[in-house]
């Protein structure tokens, strides 16, 4: 079976726009969290959202829209695109310009893209606002494409040209992990000989607000508290958007092209709490299971994991779940496995989470460091055994985990292993 | 885009429009409609709305297609030959149409229906159509994409003399592509052992051009055809050869109406291998006439439903074969 490798990233998130900005937030511990002006309202309970710079999406029209200046997109591109479409877009030119690919290793029977957004809330409403206001004749014929669930896939497989494998993701806050997945198993089981796995979100009002009726979202209006996963005083999660774009390829084409690989995916599992619709199981049964999966698939002990990236959210249940089902995992190796979760540098990105976390991994094993907890004053007692570093840790890892769960109980987890 | 899309008489509105004040709250909102147009876009868009003078629309029409044709490619509309092609040399696909015509829609106040969109190939197509739209007037005949087989079906010129593989005729303009094989009789003889297409012939054949256009896109008068066995050659002026035509050359042959008042039509024609000149004729001018319509001719997608048109027509329906023409 051929090994799969990480060869390219691309970014636009709350804590950076690069790769090398995501590097000094992660090593710094600077969070992206920013008083957000539309939640400035007595009736909306939160206020602090991970807000993407240096990108102007407010109108419902992409003309409209501002970016980076070295990102040129053509109208008749942007005209198609939710503001997670310009993200993901500007994020896949950086991963193919990081993995040194050519046009012709883009478009080509062998390279395929695997997408995970919910779709474009925002521009749905718009557009269905207009049907009721002005008529469906006059509708933009372009507002599908624009807003529905698999915009980010339609978007990018025209605009580059995509002739391999292609289809989007639709498991909430597990679907780019679960695209991650399955991209590792079609290189391994030589469908592809290189997948782009790219996850995208809003990150505005029509995407986050929803979740503060489901009493997720957190109510602090100060950006340095809001976010603290497995802390005893977290009260919910902040919403963020952006878009993480990876490259994976099969070691044949690593050493074709002669490129230097982020990291190894050495494999992945997956399993379902079947509890609750929007509820974590309370023993993380799902995400302990799948955790165990990934470990078997990998062909890794326990003991030898240095680090988990949490899919912790700094909601009240979830992160109790996951704390749980790490102990059932690692037992007396515990101790020695550092976890994190990054999103209380970045909040919490939905459909985005899996595969801007496994980045922050790869950029991690390749550059020497591990993520620290942010933000972690007093861990709760129900996470009492985790080991949980406050400071990013100068420290070379060898085998990393990613766990993402979304609703419905999904769980998926992911192993990563440094290149040497 | 939809392509199940009813082509009963019934689904087309194209009345004229009647005057409607112009309030400030309009102008606010057409400034808002074509805020990404020119300005000279705009004030057309204002005095239409004032005026309903059809003389605007042109201004207004081209100013929409611009706004939404990459900027490269604007230059190329700048001096706005009717000719230039929406999808070939403005890289607009379907669905910018569809836009063009939502906003052109918005603006003049008026409808469109889908079917009548996809005969829109050029900018002259574009401006005639919407020009008819607002004058009520007759819808124009699309353009028609004539394959080697219906060239022949239709042309009272046949083999071995018909000089036409496959030809496209609008109301404003006919193109053809003609290759030379070599088997042609007369290369035998012209000339000894050095086959040239004879000068003569490439006229003949841009001649036969334009009795393809008189038969399937010149307007005719209610009730009436242009009879095939009435169009003859009765003369013509400036001609010019530029280049020499052998075997495998593939001649493009175009062919615009000058002047038509009957009996008499002119046309200006010229032939072209790949980029390079041919022949050049100022003028070529045929002699035709009317006869009875017998197998009444019916509307492309009945396009020719709207007010004007005197009822010679009454079926809506259209003949499959047109139909799959102009798919």
């Amino acid at each position: 079976m051929p090994r799969v490798f990480i060869t390219g990233l691309g970014f636009v998130t709350s804590i950076g726009n690069d790769a090398a900005s995501v590097t000094r937030s992660l090593r710094e511990l600077r969070h992206g969290f920013e008083v957000y002006p539309p939640f400035q309202k007595p009736e909306i309970p939160c206020k602090v959202i991970g807000t993407i710079k240096d990108f102007g999406t407010d109108s419902p029209d992409p003309e409209d829209w501002t970016f980076p200046e070295r990102y040129k997109i053509k109208r008749e591109l942007l005209r198609t695109m939710a503001p997670n479409g310009l993200f993901a877009h500007c994020a896949m030119l950086q991963a193919i310009a990081d993995a040194q690919l050519a046009d012709a290793d883009v478009s080509n029977a062998d390279t395929g893209l695997y997408a995970a957004s919910a779709g474009s809330p925002y521009l749905l409403h718009h557009h269905h606002d207009r049907l009721t206001k002005v008529g469906v004749m006059r509708c933009s014929p372009l507002g599908i494409v624009a807003s529905i669930a698999g915009t980010l896939n339609f978007n990018l497989i025209a605009a580059f040209k995509i002739q391999g494998t292609s289809c989007g993701f639709s498991s909430a806050c597990a679907s780019s992990a679960h695209a991650l997945g399955y991209a590792h198993d079609d290189l391994v089981l030589g469908r592809q000989k290189r997948m782009f796995v790219v996850g995208a979100e809003d990150g505005n009002v029509d995407a986050i607000l929803p979740f503060a009726g489901m009493r997720t979202l957190s109510l602090q209006a100060d950006p340095n508290l809001a976010s603290r996963p497995f802390d005893a005083a977290r009260d919910g999660f902040v919403g963020t958007g952006g878009s993480t774009v990876l490259v994976l390829e099969t070691e044949d084409e690593v050493a074709r092209r002669g490129v230097k690989p982020y990291a190894e995916v050495l494999g992945w599992g997956q399993a379902s709490d079947g509890w609750n619709v929007a509820i974590s199981h309370p023993e993380g049964s799902g995400s302990a299971a799948a955790m165990n999966h990934a470990l078997r698939a990998a062909k890794v002990e326990p003991a030898q994991v240095d680090y988990v990236n949490a899919h912790a959210t700094s909601t009240l249940i979830g992160d109790v779940s996951e704390a749980r089902a790490l102990r059932a995992v690692f037992k007396e190796h515990l101790p020695r496995v550092a976890v994190s979760s990054t999103k209380a540098l970045t909040g919490h990105g939905l459909s985005l989470a899996g595969a801007m976390e496994s980045a922050f991994c790869a950029l991690g094993l390749r550059d020497g460091f591990v993520p620290g907890c942010a933000h972690l004053a007093n861990p709760d007692a129900e996470c009492a055994g985790l080991n949980l570093p406050r400071a990013t840790e100068n420290r070379q890892a060898d085998i990393v985990m990613k766990n993402s769960s979304g609703f419905g109980g999904a769980n998926v987890a992911l192993v990563y292993k440094r290149v040497a | 885009m939809p392509d199940a899309v009813s082509t009963s008489a019934s689904a087309h509105k194209s009345a004229p429009l009647a005057p409607k004040p112009f309030a400030p709250e309009d102008e606010a909102q057409l400034r808002e409609a074509l805020k990404r147009c020119s300005p000279s876009t705009f004030e057309a868009a204002v005095q239409f709305r004032k005026t309903t003078n059809p003389e605007h629309v042109p201004a207004v029409v081209i100013g929409v297609i611009e706004r939404f044709v990459e900027p490269d490619l604007r230059m190329k509309l700048k001096d706005a030959d009717d000719d230039l092609r929406l999808i070939e040399d403005l890289g607009i696909d379907s669905l910018t149409m569809m836009e063009i015509v939502i906003l052109v829609e918005d603006v003049l106040t008026m409808s469109i229906n889908n079917d009548e969109l996809r005969n829109l190939r050029t900018v002259g197509d574009v401006k005639t159509f919407i020009d008819c739209k607002i004058r009520g007037l007759p819808l124009p005949k699309p353009t028609k994409f004539i394959p080697i087989e219906h060239v022949a079906a239709v042309m009272p010129i046949q083999p071995p003399f018909l000089f036409l593989n496959e030809a496209s005729v609008s109301s404003t303009s006919a193109n053809g592509k003609y290759k030379i094989s070599g088997q042609e009789f007369f290369l035998q003889g012209h000339f000894k052992d050095n086959p040239v297409m004879p000068a003569s012939i490439m006229l003949e054949a841009l001649g036969q051009l334009a009795v393809l256009y008189l038969l399937e896109g010149a307007p005719t008068e209610p009730g009436k055809v242009i009879g095939s066995g009435t169009i003859f050659f009765t003369g013509c002026e400036g001609v010019r050869a530029h280049r020499i035509c052998k075997p495998g050359d593939i001649l493009t042959l175009s062919i615009k109406p000058k002047r038509m008042k009957m009996p008499l039509a002119t046309f200006e024609g010229s032939i072209r291998v790949g980029q390079e000149k041919a022949v050049i004729a100022e003028e070529i001018t045929l002699t035709f006439g009317f006869v009875e319509a017998v197998d009444a001719p019916v509307p492309i997608n009945g396009a020719a439903h709207a007010p004007g048109s005197n009822g010679t027509s009454p079926s809506a329906a259209t003949p499959p074969l047109r139909v799959a023409m102009n798919a």
